[in-house]
Parts: structure tokens; sequence; C-alpha cells
């Protein structure tokens, strides 16, 4: 029988069964399909044969048919598994190289995944409050003779909540480190606490999470005090039950009862500012005896935090805030007003001239350069000992490309090993991270954790893949570039690019190696300068602590008690703090007009003997003076008032109406990055809120537990917290001293993970030219001359990175120091000692291979063959 | 090998292709059972019992002869191996044996 079209059965459902059906049971399913369609068309005619044969067809729509058979199916998990056993016979082979990869990887990674962690965390303070977006501070930028200064602008924000119908809401702030520590007091517990004065809306406008109390009343009442969990439980050993009750604080001489309104969760770590209680501004108003009335005056101390509404146009809401002030306040001509988002104000806090400039992201970049730099010196060491033993794997690429292996499946090869490579040191990286996270928290002054939140596992994973990519591009490119003709004869091609390839990724790594030596010596000189630097007044064995009790009453009965305590060497008291306190690191400005030029000056209050007690040397007239009443009217400025003044012979005249009574030397109570500020002290005996005492070097402890007991009769009820000065003056480095131990361990890693490519290298180079070494040292060849014709080449390179590392090193460091008003001078033996450090180090490693090569018995090596 | 437990519709296909042997390809089978039995059948499920049996190593197969009717396309003849045999013979033995252990009452 012919079969016509006619007789034909469906096509569609032919070719459906075609794609459905897997290959090898297609020809006999078929056959079958179409007898049977043949029988029925026969016996049922063309409708019922259709018809069944429909149903046939589905029925072999079913998984058993459809299965390809294995061979054709796994075809890509096979060569992905064949590429895996691969690379892990080549690990097995190359034990020293595995290794060396694996340590030199694992601490690469562990090192950037500290990095990220640390930057993660950097990034994210200050973004937890839920109207990030829209919470703002309210900046100004002031034009003054010696350009634009910009800060916090003092201008309430109650007033724009009033004028400007964009602001949802806003609130007055006590800036940090405007007071000093709040004495908080039940009947039967006394506790030392930071806290500042709020507007009402301050819980609105910024998420600290309120756990008893309503958000919007518990800053209403005048009296209210909202204290955080770990302050409650500090005074009362509970949080509960605590709404209602009464307690007391005190700071300085002032003191006022004040009801518990609310418990807010203690700050998190992520806020930049650290409080323990709040209390509502309004209190403070009536103490100081604010009138209530709220003017467009920018000049109050205060800093001021607006909510704006949902998709208020910026721009448009700054042009008519600066409007509105030029319009309100006549006085403020030379002012201009911006709003700049809260959570930006950690990172990007500086600014020069009125730009922003810098601030602490200057350090996440720097970071993040070394994570990366770090990163690329341990992918160097694969790519080097990967490509070095080309020749070992040689033949296995050619006998994969004669079989007809294309390059893009050889580099998928090399890739996949990299990546191997690359996940096996992160396990090791993990493991290394888990272990140093405690150690690096301390270090950076963090409490970073590891949450394994997706975004975290994305990135570890994302920088390790990335660590695989660079590390394996390379050789992937090069080793699958061979042609299979001549590497099958046996000729090894080593072409001239791949060596200076080689030799410029060595020189690359011992450069950033050499750069970061050099950093760590620069940092780690500059450092120790400012801190031994003379910093015009004695430092090292100065107490102080705040008046409070009894000792603010009567400070100068208290003062003359303490001087009689042995070991007392002198005692005095001033306003406000010394080192780093709101008065004296600029807050506390005041201004003069001098010659018809605007001067901004510091201004201290201090008590007799506060110029001796410190150690401060009078340079020209004398200090305030008991025997003089009419001293109470006159002031001692430091050198830089006088300079800035041009004054000569400045003792006698007299200033803004005061007189001078004498000259001091300059001295230091600021952070190093800036100038000294012109300061005037005037003797002002009232309201003085530190007490500083001098005690006997040597004595210390001894004076203190006499001081305390002192204390503790004289002053019942309050705890005796002093500080030293020391102390204080270290804070000023933090930032600096984090740097300078990080990048300690950053250069050793540099060096290390260097070394260990080096060495790696070496051992190659050493196991490769084993027989030439035999041959020499049967001619005659020294021991010697053979370690030296091994590390002569090495050398080489090593001496070219420093050539090269130098002068970069040079521009980093000089740049870094420019941040420092007063700075050491780059001395020539610390690049010296930085190069003698890396051709060091790289000698001993090579060395040590040298040697090993040079001792080798020729009998030996030559043997084979 | 898989088990060889013969569920009720493989011991059938099994039989089919013991009456067709020597020209027992899947429609043939097929046929064979619509006949028997007076109900239509699927070819895939005829199929894929035959596959089954085949792993269980009951029947085995090779390629047979190309027919017009086919389209050219060559069949897949199966054949009783050995070990099929034994199972029909355990599974005819198992049902006498419980044919005969009825007792008479049951009918009546």
């Amino acid at each position: 029988m012919i079969i016509g079209k006619k007789n034909h059965p469906p096509y569609w459902l032919d070719w459906l069964l075609e794609r459905f059906c897997a290959p090898h049971l297609w020809e006999e399913v078929q056959g079958d399909l179409h007898e049977r369609y043949q029988l029925r068309l026969k016996q049922k005619g063309i409708n019922k044969a259709y018809w069944f044969y429909f149903t046939d067809v589905v029925s072999y729509l079913r998984p058993a048919f459809y299965k390809r058979k294995h061979a054709t199916q796994l075809l890509y998990t096979d060569m992905f598994q064949h590429n895996l056993l691969l690379a892990y016979r080549t690990f097995k082979r190359f034990k020293g190289s595995f290794f060396i990869n694996l340590i030199g990887l694992s601490l690469g990674i562990a090192c950037t995944l500290l990095i990220y962690l640390w930057i993660s965390n950097e990034l994210h303070i200050d973004t937890f409050h839920e109207k990030d977006h829209r919470l703002f501070q309210i900046m100004e930028n002031r034009k003054t003779a010696r350009g634009i200064e910009t800060g916090a602008s003092g201008l309430f924000a109650e007033i724009l909540v009033r004028d400007m119908p964009q602001v949802e809401y806003g609130v007055t702030v006590t800036p940090p480190n405007f007071f000093p520590k709040f004495t908080l007091r039940t009947e039967n517990q006394n506790v030392k606490a930071v806290g500042k004065y709020v507007g009402k809306d301050f819980l609105s406008v910024f998420s600290y999470d309120l756990v008893q109390g309503q958000q919007d009343k518990v800053l209403i009442q005048p009296d209210a005090i909202v204290l955080s969990e770990s302050t409650a439980l500090r005074l009362f050993n509970t949080t509960n039950n605590l709404i209602g009750k009464t307690i007391e604080w005190q700071v300085v001489n002032l003191k006022k009862p004040c009801v518990i309104t609310g418990i807010i969760k203690d700050v998190p770590s992520g806020s930049s500012e650290q409080f323990d209680f709040l209390l509502p501004f309004e209190a403070f108003q009536n103490i100081m005896g604010m009138g209530k009335e709220i003017t467009w005056n920018t000049n109050s101390p205060f800093h001021n935090y607006v909510v704006v509404k949902e998709n208020t146009n910026l721009d448009q809401f700054q042009h008519t805030l600066d409007h509105l002030l030029k319009t309100r306040n006549s006085t403020a001509k030379d002012i201009s007003l911006f709003l700049k988002l809260y959570s930006k104000n950690y990172l990007y806090g500086t600014y020069e001239n009125g730009v922003q400039a810098g601030g602490r992201i200057v350090y996440v970049q720097l970071f993040s350069l070394i994570a990366l730099f770090i990163l690329l010196i341990a992918g160097i060491n694969f790519m080097n000992l990967a490509t070095a033993r080309a020749s070992r794997r040689i033949k296995e690429i050619g006998i994969k490309k004669a079989i007809g292996a294309s390059r893009f499946i050889l580099i998928l090869q090399y890739l996949s090993e990299s990546l191997l490579m690359a996940f096996c040191s992160l396990l090791l990286a993990l493991l290394m991270v888990v272990l140093l996270l405690p150690q690096f928290n301390q270090l950076t002054g963090k409490q970073i954790h590891l949450d394994w939140d997706l975004q975290m596992i994305l990135s570890f994973a994302g920088i390790t893949f990335f660590t695989g990519l660079i590390a394996g591009s390379y050789p992937a490119f090069y080793l699958s570039g061979f042609k299979p003709t001549t590497i099958l004869k046996g000729i090894v091609p080593t072409s001239w690019s791949e060596i200076w390839t080689r030799t410029g990724l060595v020189v690359f790594q011992f450069t950033l190696s050499v750069v970061f030596i050099v950093s760590v010596i620069v940092i780690y000189k500059q450092i120790e300068f400012v801190q031994h630097n003379n910093l015009g007044y004695d430092k090292d064995h100065i107490i102080y602590f705040e008046t409070e009790g009894k000792i603010a009453n009567q400070s100068e009965v208290f003062l003359t008690r303490l001087k009689n305590i042995p070991g007392v060497l002198n005692a005095s008291s001033l306003s406000g703090y010394i080192i780093n306190s709101y008065q004296s690191s600029g807050g506390n400005t005041t201004e003069l007009v001098w010659n018809g030029e605007n001067i901004r000056y510091n201004s201290l209050g201090i008590n007799y003997d506060l110029i001796e007690t410190l150690g401060i040397t009078i340079k020209e007239g004398r200090s305030f003076s008991n025997a003089f009443p009419s001293d109470s009217a006159k002031i001692i400025v430091n050198e830089t008032f006088v300079k800035r003044l041009g004054l000569i012979n400045p003792v006698g005249q007299i200033v803004d109406g005061r007189e001078i009574l004498g000259v001091t030397k300059d001295f230091h109570f600021q952070s190093p990055h800036e100038k000294i500020p012109p300061t005037i002290f005037r003797l002002e005996r009232q309201y003085n809120s530190t007490i500083v005492a001098n005690i006997q070097a040597g004595k210390e402890k001894a004076v203190l537990e006499q001081l305390a007991i002192f204390y503790k009769n004289y002053n019942p009820g309050f705890v005796f917290d002093y500080r030293f000065l020391n102390q204080d003056y270290q804070t000023l480095y933090v930032a600096e001293q984090r740097v300078a131990i990080l990048s300690r361990y950053f250069a050793g890693l540099a060096i290390i993970i260097s070394c260990l490519g080096l060495f790696g290298l070496a051992t190659f180079t050493a196991e490769r030219r084993r027989k030439e070494i035999g041959i020499r040292k049967v001619l005659g060849s020294s021991e010697w001359g053979i370690i030296y014709l091994l590390s002569r080449e090495f050398t080489r390179i090593v001496l070219l990175s420093i050539t090269l590392a130098l002068p970069v090193s040079y521009v980093i460091a000089s740049d870094w120091l420019k941040g420092f008003a007063y700075r050491i001078s780059l001395h020539p033996w610390y690049f010296i000692t930085a190069g003698l450090v890396a051709l060091g180090t790289a000698w001993v490693t090579v060395g040590i291979q040298a040697v090993k090569a040079a001792h080798i018995n020729p009998s030996q090596c030559l043997k084979d063959e | 090998m898989k088990g060889t437990y013969l569920g009720e519709f493989e011991e059938v296909v099994l039989l089919a292709v013991a009456i067709r042997s020597g020209d027992a390809y899947g429609a043939a089978v097929t046929s064979e059972i619509e006949q028997q039995m007076g109900r239509s059948v699927n070819l895939g499920a005829v199929h894929s019992a035959l596959h089954r049996l085949e792993e269980k190593g009951l029947v085995n197969s090779q390629m047979g002869g190309a027919t017009a009717e086919r389209g050219g396309r060559r069949k897949r003849l199966y054949s009783v191996t050995i070990a099929g045999k034994r199972a029909l013979e355990e599974i005819h033995q198992l049902r006498n044996q419980m044919w005969e252990s009825i007792p008479k009452t049951a009918w009546s």
C-alpha cells in the first residue's frame, strides 16, 4: 500500500511527538503509531482514526518517553566535573604552590572581608532613622575675612515649623559635649550619665525606640525625663513601673527634680551620637531664663533638625529659607542657610571654604583601595605560579587542543580552577574572620557582627568570585593560547612578553608593599611626633573632675583643702573642659573688632593657679595673682593672639576694654589637625565646672587613693569620677591611631603575601634549574656562586620596585601630612628603611630556596636520564 | 535490575508478547490485547509497560523489518526471556493453587 498525503496522520501531532520523544525511542514509537493509524483508517474511517491517533500521541507525553539518554543530556555537568577533578589533581600534584595560593588568597580575602564589614558598618551609621531621607540638619555658610566657614546653624527649628509649610517637624537640641556628665540621683543611687536637652518632637524626628510612654507626650512637660533602658537599670535595677517616678538631675551646681515619662531602648551602636537620657528643651530655656519667643536669629549654640514633608523640592525649599532669613533678620547678610541630610553628616562632615571636602569618607575610600590592592597582590601570586608552571601542563593543553577543545573551553577550565581555589580560600578566610572579629572590633571601636543576611552572603560570594576571576583570567588566556603543533613537539614557548608580564606583576606587588611600609613608618612617626610634642603644658600628671554638690558651692574651700593633700602639687578650676571640649575647640568663640577686622578667639574662664597647675609657660608679664584684686578685669593671652592682632609690647595694652596682664607660650588644646586658635584667659571664680589637679609623678596611685577618701568625706553622695588629661589627649588621636595600627597590619599582610609569591617563584626556578646547578657544581662552581646566581634576578626585580615605590610613597605621605597643622618633615631614612625592609625580606625568602638549591648533590640531580 | 514484581497490566502485556511470539512489536501487541480483552488500549501505556518489562529483564528486543504502513520505519520486536517465562509460570501456578484452595462451600 502506498501512503498518500491524504492517508498520512496529522503532521502537527508528528511534529509534537518528534520534539517530545527521546531520539532513541522515536523510530519505534512513530512506526507503531502510524501502523495503528492505518489500521484504524481502514476499520473505522478518518475521523475516528484521527481522534485515536491524537489520544495515542497524548499517551506518549510522559516522562519515560521524554528522558534523553545520559550521554547527550549531562555534557555540561560532565565537563564541569572533569574540570574540578583536574583542578583537584593539579592541587595535589603541586602541593607547594597550592598552599602558597591558599594561604595568600585566604589572607587577602579575610582582610577584604573585614574591610568590607567595616565599610558597610560606616556607611550605615545614622541611617536607621525611619525618616532618614527627610531628616535634615540646618547648616550655615558664614562669609568671613578668612573665607567661608561652615557649621551648624543656631536658627531655631521651631520657627521653620511655624513659617514654612513644607516642614513637618523641627527640633532644637543641645550639641554633644555641651555639658559635662550629669549626675542622676534617686534616694539611694547616684549615677553619671550623658544627657541632652531636646525639642518636644525629638522622638518623632529621630527613631530611637520608645518602649514605655507615648511618643508625642513624653517631652511635653518641662520636668520630664526620658531614660535609656540601661540608665534605668543602673538607677533602679529594673525597667518596670518607672513611669511617674521622680528623680533628680544635677550638672555643675544646677539641680532639678524631674519625672520619668518614658523609657527608650539604648541608643544603637549605629548612631553617631550616644546619650543616656533626654530632657525637654523647655526646661533648659527655663533654667537659662531664655525668652520663649523665637526669632530668626542664627547665633544660638544649638543644633537644629527638621523633617520636611514628602516630595518637598529641596532646592526651592533652600531658596525660600534663605530668602526668609534675609528678610526677617537684617544682620544675617553674610550668612546663607542650607539643609544637610542628617545621615550624611557622619561621613561627609568636613567643609573647606563652604564646599564639602573629605571627612570620614576619606578613610572609607582609603580602606577600599587597600582591600583592592591586597586582593590584587594575592591574585598576582596565583597568576605567577600558574603561568610559571605552564610548562608542566603544556602536554595536557596540547592534547586537549588536538582532540578539539576550543580555546573557550580551556579558558573555562582554568577559570574554574582559580574559582575553586578562591572558594577554598573563602572557607579559610571565613574562619579567620570569625576568629579575628573580636580583636578587629576592639581595634576599630565598633560592634560588628556577622549577620549572615543575604546582602552579606552575596557580597562575600561576590568578593570571592571577583578574586577568582582576576587571579584566573591571565593564566586562563595565557595557557589557552598555546599552539598545539608546537607544544606537542615539546617546545615550550617562553615568550618575552610572558616573562615581562611575570616580572611586571612581581614589581607591582613589591611596589605596593614598599608603599605600605613607607606609610606605616610615616604614620607612626607623625603620631609619635604629636604625642611627644611639647604641648605647652604638662599633660601626664594632671587629673580633672567635675565640680558637684558641695564642691560647686564652696569651690575655694575645696581647692584649699585639696592643695593641702600631700602629693597634690597644685590645683585650680576652670569653666568647661580643657581638651576638645565644646569650649576649647571653637564652640565658645567670641569675636572682637581690631583695626576693622573681625577676629574670633577662644575665651576660657579660669581660677587662680590654673596656668601654674597645667604648667603653661608665661612668656611676658605675669599670671593672675591673689595679691592684685584688679586682676579680675584683666586678661592673659597666648602668643597666637598677640600675633593675630599684631601687637608689639602686648603687656599693658588694652584690648576690647581689658588690659593684657601676661602672654603665655602657645599650647595645644585641640586636635592635631587644627591650628592653635587665638585664646584669652579671664579670671572667673564663680561658675567653674572643672577641678584640675597636678599630682606628683610616681605617686599617682597613693595620691589618688587618698583623694578618693577625701572626696567621699567632703562630698558624700557623689562619685569621684576623675580622668587623666593624658587619656583625653589620646582620644584626640583615636582616628589616627586606628589608621596607624590597621596600616601596620595591612603592610605586614602585603609583604607576607608578596613574599609567599616570591617564595613560590624562587622554588620553581630552583627546581627548573636543578640540572644546570648540578652541572655548574660539577664544573667547580662554589655554593655562594649558585646562591648569587639564583638571587640575582629577584634582587633586580625588588630593586626596581623600590625605585618605583619611593616617589609614589613620597607623594602619598606628603599628601597625608598636609592634613595636620603640625607635622613631621619627611626624612630620607623613612624611605631607605622601607626599601631595606622589602629587600631584606625578599632576600631571606629567595635565599632559603637558593641555599637549598646550592646544597644539592650533583650526582643526585644528574643521575636520571 | 528493578524488582521483578509484575503488575496486572504488565502481566497482560507479557502474555500478549508470548502469544504473538516472533512478531511482537508495539502495535501488534496492542491489537492483540484489544482483541483478547475487547476494549481499546493506549499505545503509550503498552509501550511503557514493554519498556518496564525490558528493564526487569522479562523481555528483550531487537529492531526488525519496516513496512509501508509504518512510513518506512522499523519495528522493535520483543520476545519473552526465560525469566519472563518463569514469571508467567509462577503466576499461573499461584492462581491455580489459589483456585484449588477455594472451598466448595464458597460458591453455594
